[in-house]
């Protein structure tokens, strides 16, 4: 999964989380009528919404032949679910694109090799080992946009190196993205070279390009995993998450289309990040392991991380990648909640007054640097 | 629902008088839903809790003929009305069966009356003579399991009466036990010894075990004939008779046995004996409800659907699987949620149905003998009216009335990959938090037709603190939620009912663990949910004065380990269960919320 780095929700370590948590759960002041949305398949995730609020486009491995994920809308009146990618390859991080039937994510289905991957990983499966969970960085990853009414695939980005992780601004104009093709396309120091074979998310920096992939420019460079931008509500700020060259600390960031005026929300010494901002431009949810590496839960904080950040979730196992309704009304996110091994998506009504109430609430953060 | 609970709870004399009931039930209009005057009919005191066989059943099962008439559904072709019935031993007893010893010196000895002999439900009726074999515990035990135990090697039972321990060597470790305990139910015992040629096969509760020296009580049996061997249970006493001029007492016998050396061996005893065994069975007719909605131009693929939900209860509670309190014993057991709720939904199910066009006949069954034994849905899947590999799937309704925190449980989703793509779909609208679990293995009706290769699904919304006494009544439903689940499974149905291919059946491989309640001679008072996947086994409540109500335990509470196994699922605390011995306290780990505890708990006896 894209917007999520970390290396993968263990089971096992499950008790231990737990244990280190004694709170008493606060969930029902925020989400009301929680309920799993995706059944099928095997695993499910990063659901976003189209700008009418009646669908969802996400990632799932629910057909066979392909363990890797395909990008689908699942339409909220009727059930019904589409493929919206070509069914080989790997595909992540989908978003609609506003005004537009357009649907951009991103895909290794050019790589001649896609579908050998696919072979290798389910022989891999059928031997019976397993492997620690970790996103795979394919640096054929390029980022596409479909479009629904033609049925058309249209190439975005062509540069080596991982493409993804885009969202489009609320006009529909402008992509802002994340890409690793800074570690191919220039002459890189041995140490670098190093760096590229542990860890290729090190160069990631966040880029921005108009809809039709032209004018690609990028926007940060700071060493360390920058990744999972979204613009505010009004288009006029871009959140992100900059990770640290360790690549155990992330704290969310904001800045303007530009790149200038970088401005750090987050400080818990965690792994925060997948932020994303309520559609009243007020607040902003995102995921944390504050409590214990492998324990996600969500927050939410004030949209200039004045104050100290309010939880959200108190379910056992992974719960991330929140991403409110156009509306403001609901919450989607990730869980592995009820016991489940893989994430899927859940669904939620969202109290925005008591989530207001309770930022106003909150103590002004105590600054440890 | 079939009391697989049975294993979790104690007992009548331990409960507590009927909880608080909740309001919000009460608060809901009468003349919205479309299920609460069904529920409310098939719960009410006239039809005395639906006991199978009894007039409150047949009262039951006219009233949901006529429901079924009403909204269009027609008897199954060929059949002249939708009643379909079968015969069921409705109780067993003891018919005066008898033992009389010869011992060496010539005098002999006769016993009679069930304090000192009494046949096991599963006896055949006969009359045997010979001398007696001790084979220690009867066990026999594959080496495949992964521990060779044989009580018959060495020994020679062949036309001989065999004399053998209930249960399983008392002192062995826990993973010996644990094997051996699979292989300790009674039907088994008897089996083994029916098969190394015994004549006939006496078990006595040896002095080192639980309800030592007692006979053991007969269990309600529904089958309909004897297991090929008499088979009888002895008193103490008279096992002390039996051994008398042996080698070694009963007692040393069993001090030696119980430490699970394998190779302690039986032995030949003195006596003599003449076993007379009667089993009386009562038998009695109960009677499905099968009616069927015709396709209007049905498909080529297995163009039957079938839809169901058994319609029986407890009565009063007498045959043995109430779990009433003192107070409450021998009242009417309503079975309100279990289960005129699920009856009530697939009535209101086969009224919108009737309204839609389908490419496959939709058979509505309505089952009686669910309680006593899944034995109508059997009676049908062992003699279908229509052939099975005609039937799409089997979609199950059992305890859909008491839905809490929006948590509906889908079970057998792994049985075909049609299911979550289809749950998927109408939850969509529908909008519960849906738990949908794999496995088909459930103790309902839908596991008859799982066993017959069929794709099945089973929805409940759980146990609670009323299951299987008479507070579970019809104001407790919630039937603002069991009219959104009739909504649902109606598109879940129609998801199957108008496809060209039928859903593909997978098989889903039974729980490794597969503990039974062979092994199981202690109770903890608690009633485990079944709606929630939960790393453990998640509590849905405690038996007021049971053991886990005085160690603290309390409804939502998760157990993960006890006596130093840790629990992971049902199944594995089944089988944690077999290894307790009643009134030895053992160590409980469980999670309450975030908060990981230990507490002691006591088993008691369980008979």
């Amino acid at each position: 999964m894209k917007r999520l780095i970390f290396a993968g929700v263990g089971v096992a370590a499950l008790a231990t989380a737990l244990a280190a948590q004694t709170t008493p759960s606060h969930e029902a002041d925020f989400l009301t009528r929680i309920r799993r949305l995706t059944v099928e398949g095997r695993r499910a995730g990063e659901g976003y919404w189209a700008p009418d609020g009646k669908r969802l486009v996400f990632q799932s491995e629910r057909e066979p032949g392909n363990p890797f994920y395909q990008i689908y809308a699942l339409d909220l009146t009727t059930g019904d679910t589409k493929r919206i990618s070509p069914g080989y390859g790997k595909t992540t991080c989908s978003f609609f694109r506003p005004g537009s039937d357009e649907i951009e994510f991103a895909s290794t289905h050019h790589d001649p090799k896609s579908k050998q991957y696919q072979q290798e990983e389910l022989d891999f499966r059928a031997s019976g080992k397993t492997r620690r969970y970790s996103w795979d960085y394919d640096p054929e990853f390029e980022i596409y946009s479909y479009a629904e009414k033609s049925g058309t695939y249209k190439r975005l980005t062509n540069a080596r190196g991982y493409d993804a992780e885009g969202s489009y601004s609320p006009d529909g104009q402008w992509i802002v993205f994340t890409s690793m093709r800074d570690a191919y396309n220039r002459t890189l120091s041995a140490e670098e070279q190093k760096q590229l074979e542990i860890d290729p998310s090190y160069f990631a920096e966040i880029y921005i390009m108009r809809a039709d992939g032209s004018g690609q420019k990028r926007l940060t460079t700071v060493p360390g995993y920058d990744g999972g931008p979204f613009f505010s509500p009004d288009g006029k700020r871009i959140i992100w998450r900059r990770f640290d060259t360790s690549g155990l600390i992330a704290n969310v960031f904001t800045m303007n289309p530009d790149g200038s005026d970088v401005r750090q929300i987050t400080d818990f010494g965690a792994m925060s990040w997948a932020p994303y901002i309520h559609p009243s431009g007020q607040y902003i949810l995102f995921a944390s392991n504050k409590l214990g590496f492998e324990n996600f839960e969500i927050y939410m904080v004030d949209i200039d991380g004045k104050k100290e950040p309010v939880r959200i979730t108190y379910a056992d196992g992974f719960d991330g990648l929140p991403v409110p309704s156009p509306d403001g009304t609901q919450l989607a996110w990730t869980s592995t909640r009820g016991g489940l091994t893989d994430g899927q998506i859940f669904l939620a009504q969202w109290n925005h007054e008591k989530a207001l109430a309770a930022l106003k609430a909150a103590p002004l953060r105590v600054r440890v640097r | 629902m079939k009391r697989i609970a049975l294993v979790f709870l104690l007992a009548a004399g331990f409960m507590r008088p009927a909880l608080l009931m909740p309001v919000a039930a009460a608060q809901q209009t009468r003349a919205a839903s479309r299920t609460r005057t069904a529920v409310e009919f098939l719960a009410s005191d006239r039809l005395e809790g639906r006991d199978t066989g009894s007039p409150g059943e047949r009262l039951a099962g006219d009233y949901i003929a006529m429901q079924l008439a009403r909204v269009g559904a027609k008897p199954l072709p060929g059949h002249r009305d939708m009643f379909m019935p079968f015969e069921f031993t409705a109780g067993t007893r003891d018919g005066g069966s008898n033992l009389t010893m010869r011992g060496g010196g010539g005098a002999s000895k006769a016993f009679r009356g069930t304090e000192q002999i009494q046949a096991l439900s599963f006896s055949d009726d006969a009359t045997v003579n010979g001398p007696v074999v001790f084979a220690g515990y009867g066990l026999v035990v594959p080496e495949s399991a992964g521990l060779g135990y044989d009580s018959y090697a060495g020994i020679d039972v062949k036309d001989k009466i065999a004399l053998v321990l209930h249960y399983f060597p008392e002192d062995a470790d826990a993973k010996t036990k644990a094997a051996l305990a699979r292989y300790s139910d009674l039907r088994y015992k008897a089996l083994n010894a029916r098969q190394r040629g015994a004549k006939g096969l006496l078990i006595v509760t040896g002095p080192r075990s639980p309800n030592a020296g007692q006979t053991i009580r007969m269990t309600s049996d529904t089958a309909l004939s004897g297991s090929g061997i008499p088979a009888a249970t002895i008193s103490g006493a008279v096992a002390n008779a039996l051994f008398e001029g042996a080698p070694k007492t009963l007692a040393a016998a069993q001090q030696e046995l119980d430490s699970g050396n394998p190779h302690v061996a039986g032995f030949a005893l003195p006596a003599q004996v003449d076993v007379t065994t009667k089993v009386v069975r009562e038998k009695q007719t109960g009677r499905n409800v099968v009616a069927y909605l015709p396709a209007a131009n049905p498909t080529a693929d297995r163009p039957w659907l079938i839809i169901g939900a058994h319609y029986d209860h407890l009565g009063h509670g007498t045959r043995g699987t109430s779990l009433a309190n003192k107070d409450e014993a021998g009242q009417i057991h309503h079975g309100a949620d279990d289960n005129a709720s699920g009856s009530a939904a697939v009535l209101a199910i086969a009224e919108k149905l009737s309204k839609t066009p389908m490419r496959r006949n939709v058979m509505f069954t309505l089952w009686s003998g669910e309680e006593i034994g899944l034995v109508g849905s059997s009676a049908f899947v062992m003699n279908p009216p229509v052939p099975l590999n005609q039937v799409a799937a089997y979609i199950n309704f059992d305890m859909v009335g008491r839905m809490q925190n929006n948590k509906l449980a889908a079970d057998g989703v792994g049985s075909s990959p049609i299911w979550a793509r289809i749950l998927e779909r109408a939850n969509v609208a529908a909008g519960f938090d849906l738990a949908a679990n794999a496995d088909p293995y459930q103790p309902t009706d839908s596991s008859n037709f799982n066993q017959s290769g069929l794709p099945t699904l089973f929805f409940t919304t759980g146990s609670h603190p009323d299951y299987h006494r008479p507070s579970d009544t019809a104001d407790k439903i919630d039937y603002e939620d069991l009219d959104r689940i009739v909504d649902f499974a109606a598109a879940v149905i129609q998801g199957v009912a108008n496809t060209d291919m039928a859903p593909q059946f997978t098989k889903v491989d039974p729980p490794q663990t597969g503990a039974t309640l062979a092994g199981v001679r202690v109770t903890t008072g608690t009633i485990p949910d079944y709606t929630t996947e939960a790393k453990g086994l998640l509590l849905a409540g405690v038996v007021g004065g049971g053991p886990a109500e005085k160690a603290g335990l309390m409804k939502g509470d998760v157990i993960v380990e006890i006596a130093g196994q840790s629990i992971t699922n049902i199944y594995d605390y089944t089988f944690a269960l077999e290894l307790l011995k009643a009134d030895t306290p053992v160590k409980v780990v469980f999670m309450r919320g975030a908060e990981r505890h230990e507490v002691q708990l006591t088993p008691t006896g369980r008979r």
